[in-house]
């Protein structure tokens, strides 16, 4: 049989021994799981490389690759390098209370970049890394919509 | 014509103006009371569940809640057309809005919910404060005046750290911890802010930070007759961002004689306002069973399940009789409440993120059976509106005592299935085997003390979950096209789908 490697949280885990999965409704991806001693229901979602798992409420996201699919990945990682804009989109909708950057700034990963006001919480949306913030494409004050381009980190 | 007081006078036809599963609650309630039901929804929830749970809906306006459930003419409007004589708010939206309760009243309408003058009275906290005080009920220590930019003299009397409050307040917002008295006027200036754009009220006051300290709280039911009963305590101490996950009654933190001094305590302050129909007082219980009004909610709660669980009573059908004129009968003034219940709150967001809200499509939803179990929901398969509340459902068990109630609660939710996005079950499910849990003893810091991010993934978990992953990419590509010859091309369907069964079967061995 051809090898599929899981990754998980970027490590490849092996798959528990001696566990089948059994499918109860597949257009949801209820199955459960068994080892002939004990049953845990899952819910299994995903397409292609990527799959999500379900267990004791926990929700996870999975990658299933065959070997050429995990060489081909690894390629593009190593040629894609660190650089290249970043954009930065809201993902809620809600409003914008602070602009905590200028263009221009230099900032670090995880600095405050600005503050959205969404489902009764503020929520700092933070710098994903380093680098220079470019274009600020929204203002203090304006309600911004799921997916939203907030800024552009260069 | 108002209807607040004379004989008592049959409702006929509510108009419930809320949504989700908290709409379809009270409609439940009409049904069994013979009682028209009226739903509004706005353009997100025209195929709503709530809408398909009433005989009646009416549309109400855009999807923005400001331009629907919160548009106190557009519902008045819809409660006209649709010839309501009485108007049910639920929890949440205008539930708390006098102004709502006495336009309804002024329509001819029957309003159920406490007079609007009590929820006037009540709404702002600081003044609740302030008379639950002459009324000698223990209040946190603190300022009983707002705090404005003139700082009073004898704010390091209060003692630190201190806690920032609405006076307009409720659910969490508007609050903030203050640790230093420098940090005063950031805090002050963050949480007035957020209390302008929630309550459009910026007005703040001052407590001291009680902790450790248990959240507890009283459900109150009374008539328009005097008759005022007190339908036992929850515990409501497992929160994150001040609002509450977990319920149970009865509390593990009170005994006999506390519970009837909250009892003595919520009486009081209920007495401090022209009260009836139902509310909540809530209290903070320190590590020495001192306890402290905190405020005293003027509508049906979130978490009024458990106590119909243990109590046996449908608190939304009282509700109805007590606005109708109807006094309480023995059944409610004698209630002895039996065994344990606990709810856990399902909301779609992620314990591993800060328990921040997640966006998405519900792909599976499984809602546990069996007994002693109840879950109140409006979940349907597809995307979730972003426009409300994140509560998906509102997992309730019922068992002879605690321990039956928490393995009950573990069972429950093993069987509760939610696919396409992240939710709190996996914290439910966590917190469910803690010994703080388990033993009753935990305080209101559980969560950012014992949870913090969440535990890692274990490695036995992590197995389990590649069989699923893997399982789930070949049985798919039994039925996909695939991409990379994983799965043998040009082969027929009836083939591949006989593969996937039997792979599907299979042990995986490596």
């Amino acid at each position: 049989m051809v090898g599929l490697t899981v990754t998980l949280d970027e490590r490849e885990v092996e798959p528990a021994a001696g566990w089948q999965l059994e499918w109860l409704d597949r257009r949801r991806g209820i199955a459960r799981l068994s080892d002939g001693q004990r049953t845990l229901q899952v819910v299994v979602e995903g397409q292609g490389t990527e799959w999500f798992v379900t267990l004791r409420g926990r929700r996870v996201p999975i990658t299933v690759q065959s070997w050429r699919e995990r060489t081909l990945a690894e390629a593009r990682a190593a040629t894609a390098g660190e650089g290249g804009p970043v954009e930065i989109r809201s993902t809620l909708p809600g409003l914008v209370v602070a602009i905590k950057v200028e263009s221009g700034a230099q900032v670090a990963a995880g600095d405050a970049l600005l503050t959205i006001e969404a489902m009764k919480m503020q929520n700092e949306v933070r710098a994903p890394r380093d680098g220079t913030v470019g274009q600020i494409a929204v203002e203090a004050g304006q309600p911004v919509a799921a997916g939203v381009l907030l800024l552009r980190l260069d | 014509m108002r209807k607040d007081s004379g004989p008592p006078s049959s409702i006929r036809r509510i108009l419930v103006a809320n949504r989700g599963e908290i709409a379809i609650r009270v409609m439940r309630a009409c049904r069994e009371l013979g009682i028209v039901s009226i739903a509004v929804y706005s353009d997100a929830d025209a195929r709503a569940p709530h809408v398909a749970a009433a005989d009646v809906a009416e549309r109400i306006g855009p999807p923005a809640a400001a331009e629907s459930y919160l548009n106190v003419e557009a519902v008045l409007d819809a409660a006209r057309r649709a010839r309501a004589d009485a108007v049910h708010p639920g929890y949440g939206f205008l539930s708390e809005n006098a102004d709502f309760a006495r336009a309804v009243q002024d329509a001819g309408l029957t309003w159920i919910g406490p007079p609007p003058e009590t929820q006037e009275a009540l709404g702002n906290k600081l003044a609740a404060r302030r008379g639950a005080s002459e009324a000698g009920v223990p209040v946190v220590p603190g300022l009983l005046v707002a705090l404005d930019d003139n700082a009073p003299p004898n704010l390091a009397a209060i003692g630190l750290p201190m806690m920032l409050k609405a006076a307009a307040g409720g659910g969490g917002r508007g609050m903030r911890r203050v640790d230093a008295l420098e940090d005063l006027p950031d805090a002050m200036a963050a949480a007035s802010r957020e209390a302008r754009s929630a309550f459009g009220d910026g007005t703040l006051y001052l407590e001291r930070l009680v902790s450790p300290a248990r959240h507890v709280e009283v459900q109150l039911l009374g008539d328009r007759h005097g008759n005022l009963a007190c339908l036992g305590e929850r515990d409501c101490s497992v929160q994150r961002r001040h609002q509450k996950l977990i319920e149970e009654t009865p509390s593990p933190a009170v005994d006999d004689a506390l519970r009837s001094a909250l009892f003595d305590s919520a009486r009081r302050v209920a007495g401090t306002v022209a009260f009836h129909n139902v509310a909540t007082v809530e209290f903070l219980v320190d590590g020495d069973r001192n306890h402290y009004f905190l405020e005293m909610n003027t509508r049906l709660q979130v978490e009024h399940g458990v106590t119909e669980l243990a109590t046996g009573l449908d608190i939304v059908a009282w509700q109805i009789r007590v606005a109708e004129g109807r006094p309480l009968d023995a059944s409610v003034l004698e209630a002895v409440p039996r065994g344990h219940a606990i709810e856990a709150r399902i909301y779609a967001e992620d314990p591993w993120n800060g328990f921040r809200p997640v966006a998405g499509s519900v792909t599976a939803w499984q809602p546990a059976e069996g007994p002693g179990i109840r879950t109140d929901h409006a979940v349907v398969e597809g995307p979730l509106a972003p426009e409300y509340d994140p509560l998906l459902a509102k997992l309730m068990v019922h068992a002879h005592d605690r321990p039956a109630a928490i393995d009950r609660l573990r069972r429950a939710l093993d069987e509760t299935l939610v696919g396409g996005l992240q939710t709190d079950l996996g914290f439910h499910r966590w917190l469910v085997d803690q010994p703080e849990f388990i033993s009753g003893d935990y305080h209101t810091g559980l969560i950012s003390e014992r949870w913090v991010d969440g535990p890692t993934l274990a490695d036995d978990e992590a197995g389990l979950m590649a069989v699923a992953a893997v399982e789930g990419r070949r049985s798919g590509l039994a039925t996909e096209a695939t991409t990379d010859g994983v799965a043998p091309r040009g082969s027929g369907s009836s083939g591949w789908s006989r593969t996937a069964r039997q792979e599907a079967l299979r042990t995986w061995s490596g």
